[in-house]
């Protein structure tokens, strides 16, 4: 067995994955561990913890994504670094949020309210589809980083999520 | 600055640099649509803007028409420009953003679904008396012997709905026919949806020349020569060149009249090439395809005769004049292009994926590179393995076969493997030197040099 996955192997393991019928694969060769997800949202880590150091960071794409570090954007407001915000849910398509189901309806949820991981946290409309986002995850809602009606790129953070509490 | 016409570029890699460079030359303001992989890209660095479509294979985001049409409403796109490949001949797009008032750079859809679908493209060429080569429809795959033998062999059974060489068959007798053309319509809805083939007789030594076109939409169209594309591995092109080389003055007339009237019949908007099949073993010119958007190899038409088409497609697009000029069928100067791909070209060329550590392009006249590639620059292994198109323009094909030759010598790319060595054996072999080869010529030389050195 090699010590050290080659950047092939790596590519070998994805078209693996897309063929096959598994959601999310995780794989250890020696010290280096790769996972991999099918779903935008990324997957949950539950050992990730544990095993500080021994994790060289393989940029496959299928991380969860980061905060678009790109240019300042015109609609949306500038993300903070994601480091700052702890755990974000972060919009899985391009499009415009909302956080009420109709115009002057009560919003999905407020801060500071609990959520499932099923739970519906707003919608985002792509060229007049609408998309319900679910929190994908359980937790405390802290705080909403996009405000109503704004487009969002995929990956941005759309809320900050304390999942401990 | 505030008036300037956004220009979404829906693509990625060396067209999505093409595309904003032309975009600045006309004064536009390019906006970036990119998957994650590339949100960081050369193409993301050099746009005014860049917004994230969707996850880093294609799939979930270049070929996505709703995610594509979002970000040019996001951006206030004046204009979108799909480059080629992805959603550059999908009407689907085309729609979208005329629902939402958004020019698209290219044919009307119509026009995209006239010419996509190669039996009306087909019915389009002979209404325009473009000669077309001998071919049927297959009604039935189980009921194909009496069809083959109407076309003599050998033959071709292609899919209808393919492309990109994708989807064909080579067929020599009817025993193989029978057994093939039931396996070819599985295959074809497997990969394309739709199981339609056709028969087409097999020219086994012909050349790939194709035209430029440039249509104002009305019917008028102007001709920038034409192009060989002849160098070819499994109906990739590796090598391509403008003007071909050796065509007779009557031949090249047939081959430009024909993409005229094509253009006419069509009132093709924008950029497109026509290509045909030359026959060296006979007088034969046969219509293959139009491909409604701009084509990788660009260049050498660009460079041969000093456009800009791109920046033409956008001038079109914007309501402006394209600023065309009208031009001869022969261009004064004689340019190739060789497409440096991350593939291996001593390992059946597999494609490979990884960090350019150094990188030195060669300088002088005549040079053109068109990359999105730079030292530290990881290629990512989701997309297409185009690195880089160099170009070479001289006063005639020998000057310019020599400076090809000496180009790629002076390229240096560190870090992965590429198809430079391909193109030096290539560019000095005497079959090419003297031009005029044959599609099939590639395949058999290669496999040859290969055992030759085992």
């Amino acid at each position: 067995m090699a010590e050290q996955p080659s950047w092939q192997d790596v590519l070998d393991l994805i078209a693996q994955l897309n063929e096959s019928d598994y959601e999310s694969a995780s794989v250890q060769v020696g010290d280096v561990s790769i996972r991999l997800s099918k779903s935008d949202a990324g997957f949950d880590m539950p050992e990730a913890a544990g095993r500080v150091g021994a994790q060289p960071r393989i940029e496959t794409g299928f991380d969860t994504p980061m905060a678009s570090a790109t240019q300042p954007t015109t609609g949306a407001a500038a993300a903070a670094p994601a480091a700052a915000l702890g755990d974000t849910i972060d919009a899985p398509m391009i499009g415009v949020f909302y956080r009420r189901p109709s115009p002057g309806a009560a919003p999905f949820v407020e801060p500071g309210q609990r959520v499932e991981a099923d739970t519906t946290i707003g919608i985002i409309e792509i060229m007049k589809l609408m998309n319900p986002i679910v929190a994908g995850k359980a937790g405390v809602i802290t705080d909403f980083l996009v405000t109503d009606a704004d487009p969002v790129e995929f990956g941005q953070p759309l809320a900050t999520i304390n999942t401990s509490a | 600055m505030t008036d300037a016409p956004v220009i979404l570029v829906a693509n990625r890699g060396e067209i999505a640099m093409r595309i904003i460079a032309a975009a600045r030359r006309i004064g536009a303001s390019p906006v970036l649509a990119a998957s994650v992989a590339d949100k960081d890209s050369p193409a993301a660095r050099a746009a005014d803007r860049v917004i994230v479509i969707g996850a880093s294979p294609a799939n979930q985001s270049y070929l996505k028409p709703e995610q594509v049409a979002q970000a040019a409403v996001m951006a206030g796109a004046a204009a979108v420009h799909p480059g080629y490949g992805f959603l550059s001949e999908q009407p689907a797009l085309c729609e979208l953003l005329e629902e939402e008032g958004i020019a698209w750079v290219g044919p009307r859809p119509e026009t995209l679904r006239a010419v996509g679908d190669k039996g009306s493209a087909r019915q389009v060429a002979i209404d325009a008396g473009v000669p077309v080569g001998a071919g049927v429809e297959i009604d039935d795959p189980t009921i194909v012997v009496a069809l083959g033998d109407q076309i003599g062999y050998p033959l071709l059974i292609k899919a209808i709905h393919g492309g990109g060489g994708r989807g064909i068959r080579l067929v020599t007798n009817p025993e193989e026919l029978v057994e093939l053309a039931p396996q070819a319509a599985a295959e074809a809805v497997a990969a394309f949806g739709n199981g339609a083939l056709y028969l087409e007789r097999y020219y086994g030594r012909a050349r790939h020349v194709e035209v430029q076109v440039f249509g104002d939409g009305e019917g008028n169209a102007w001709i920038f020569g034409d192009r060989d594309c002849s160098v070819q591995r499994r109906h990739q092109k590796l090598i391509e060149e403008c003007p071909a080389p050796g065509l007779s003055e009557k031949r090249r007339q047939l081959l430009h009249d024909s993409s005229r009237a094509l253009v006419k019949v069509l009132r093709y908007r924008g950029a497109g090439t026509v290509e045909f099949l030359v026959d060296t073993e006979s007088e034969d010119v046969i219509f293959l395809e139009v491909n409604a958007r701009i084509q990788v190899e660009h260049p050498v038409t660009e460079e041969a005769f000093g456009v800009d088409l791109v920046a033409a497609q956008l001038l079109l697009a914007l309501g402006r004049d394209p600023q065309l000029p009208d031009v001869g069928p022969v261009p004064p100067a004689a340019v190739i292009e060789m497409r440096i791909n991350a593939e291996d070209p001593n390992a059946d060329f597999q494609p490979n994926s990884g960090d350019i550590t150094r990188l030195v392009w060669p300088k002088g006249p005549g040079i053109r590179i068109d990359t999105q590639i730079e030292e530290g620059y990881r290629f990512p292994p989701f997309y297409d393995s185009l690195m880089a198109k160099l170009i070479v323009r001289a006063h005639n094909r020998d000057a310019a076969v020599a400076a090809a030759t000496a180009a790629v010598r002076n390229v240096t790319i560190d870090g992965l493997k590429t198809t430079l060595p391909m193109h030096a054996y290539v560019l000095a072999h005497p079959d090419f030197i003297a031009g005029g080869i044959p599609t099939s010529w590639f395949g058999p030389v290669w496999e040859a040099r290969k055992e030759s050195l085992t």
